[in-house]
């Protein structure tokens, strides 16, 4: 009799512990969900600036755009933010349970489209100074067109009006070229340039008929996002990406 | 009534640093980004300025007293500190700070040591300026309110 009773006792613990565990595993699921929706909304922009006062202006500029803001203050540091040091160590911002060696096998086969299918980090635009100590936003854009963050547009920004300096940025893919320093109307202008992505991985395939060079119209790719983009450049058919020169390119 | 009055005060103290040549249009930037959730941010900037930006001029300071200057150091140096200047509409600091880099390109010590001096001039000017008229804001109270309830 004692026996049975101490089992049934031990069930109904194990049963309690269970339950427990499942509504904790709901409520971190939901609270995970929340979470991705509120990423979803609103776009993210990585901001590399050296300058304190900068960041901090930057920061200000983005939130009164409402944008999500992650600054940083070194083009190292934005690698490391995107997963592209080769340091095993280095650990996405948002990253959730990936190890990172994961990231490392997979590395190099991840699609661009701006975000991150392991840790759903997603990233809409990068705004980089163009002189820094160490890492210049031109080698930061460089380094970030060779990666599979090469759709993510890039804006350059900087307090001297150089020429040579604008048209190299342009060609070598940034999107913009911003004169410092920034106002709010050069931050609202950026809208149009934001990479809007998509919003679940999943419905992204390679071979996706959607995929068309040729469509002029928006690229749809999953039935819930809407994908609006003039770039043609989110086919993975296209390998390079060439921005004409603009003639607005000085603001 | 001493409310009217302090308001007067701030936007004339206000005007007279645009007028006098402290202050440029991006000053004005800042003061479109203060709001109710930011209510101090032009303050706050200002104040991070002053305080970033201190070291510096200490490294300038230091780089100035060498028996063989180090014009492309120096030159880093203050493209770091007249963009920071520049970002707050530091008008006369950010003129001083042009002159400066002129002469280090020249490899015009006298002229960067003597320009040194206006820029340090300046900036200590400005920091008073401000600081006063920060002292009339916070007095004056909210600038914007909402109306009294009718």
């Amino acid at each position: 009799m004692e026996s049975g009773a101490v089992h049934t006792q031990q069930q109904e613990e194990e049963k309690q512990k269970q339950q427990k565990e499942e509504e904790e595993e709901e409520k971190r699921k939901q609270q995970k969900e929340e979470e991705e929706e509120e990423e979803e909304e609103h776009f993210h922009v990585l901001a590399v600036d050296d300058s304190f006062i900068d960041r901090k202006l930057l920061e200000r500029l983005l939130k009164e755009s409402s944008y999500q803001v992650t600054l940083v203050d070194s083009g190292d540091k934005a690698l490391e933010y995107l997963g592209l040091l080769d340091s095993i160590d280095n650990v996405n911002a948002t990253s959730s349970s990936q190890s990172p060696q994961q990231e490392c096998i997979y590395g190099e086969i991840r699609p661009g489209l701006g975000t991150d299918i392991f840790t759903g980090m997603k990233v809409n635009l990068i705004m980089t100074d163009y002189c820094m100590p160490g890492m210049s936003g031109y080698d930061l854009l460089k380094r970030v067109k060779g990666s599979y963050w090469k759709d993510v547009p890039v804006v350059i920004m900087s307090s001297e009006n150089i020429p040579s300096r604008i048209r190299m940025c342009l060609e070598e893919g940034a999107e913009e070229f911003l004169l410092k320093p920034l106002q709010l109307s050069d931050v609202e202008k950026l809208q149009t340039h934001l990479l809007k992505s998509p919003e679940k991985y999943s419905s992204i395939r390679i071979d996706d008929s959607s995929f068309n060079t040729e469509s002029s119209s928006n690229i749809t790719v999953s039935s819930k996002s809407n994908i609006a983009s003039k770039r043609k450049a989110l086919s993975p058919e296209i390998e390079e990406r060439r921005p004409k020169l603009k003639g607005l390119a000085v603001v | 009534m001493e409310r009217t009055q302090l308001r007067r005060q701030v936007a004339l103290t206000r005007q007279s640093l645009f007028d006098q040549g402290f202050l440029d249009e991006q000053f004005i930037q800042l003061e479109d980004l203060q709001d109710d959730a930011n209510p101090n941010f032009v303050e706050e900037v200002v104040t991070l300025y002053y305080r970033d930006s201190a070291r510096l001029i200490t490294n300038i300071e230091k780089a100035l007293e060498k028996n063989s200057l180090d014009f492309n150091k120096l030159d880093g140096f203050m493209h770091q500190f007249k963009g920071s200047s520049s970002s707050i509409g530091a008008k006369k600091v950010k003129a001083e700070c042009t002159l400066f880099r002129e002469y280090c390109r020249a490899g015009n010590g006298e002229g960067c040591t003597r320009t040194f001096q206006q820029i340090k001039k300046e900036y200590a000017t400005l920091k008073r300026k401000l600081e006063a008229y920060f002292q009339v804001v916070r007095q004056a109270g909210p600038a914007e309110t909402a109306c009294w309830p009718k």
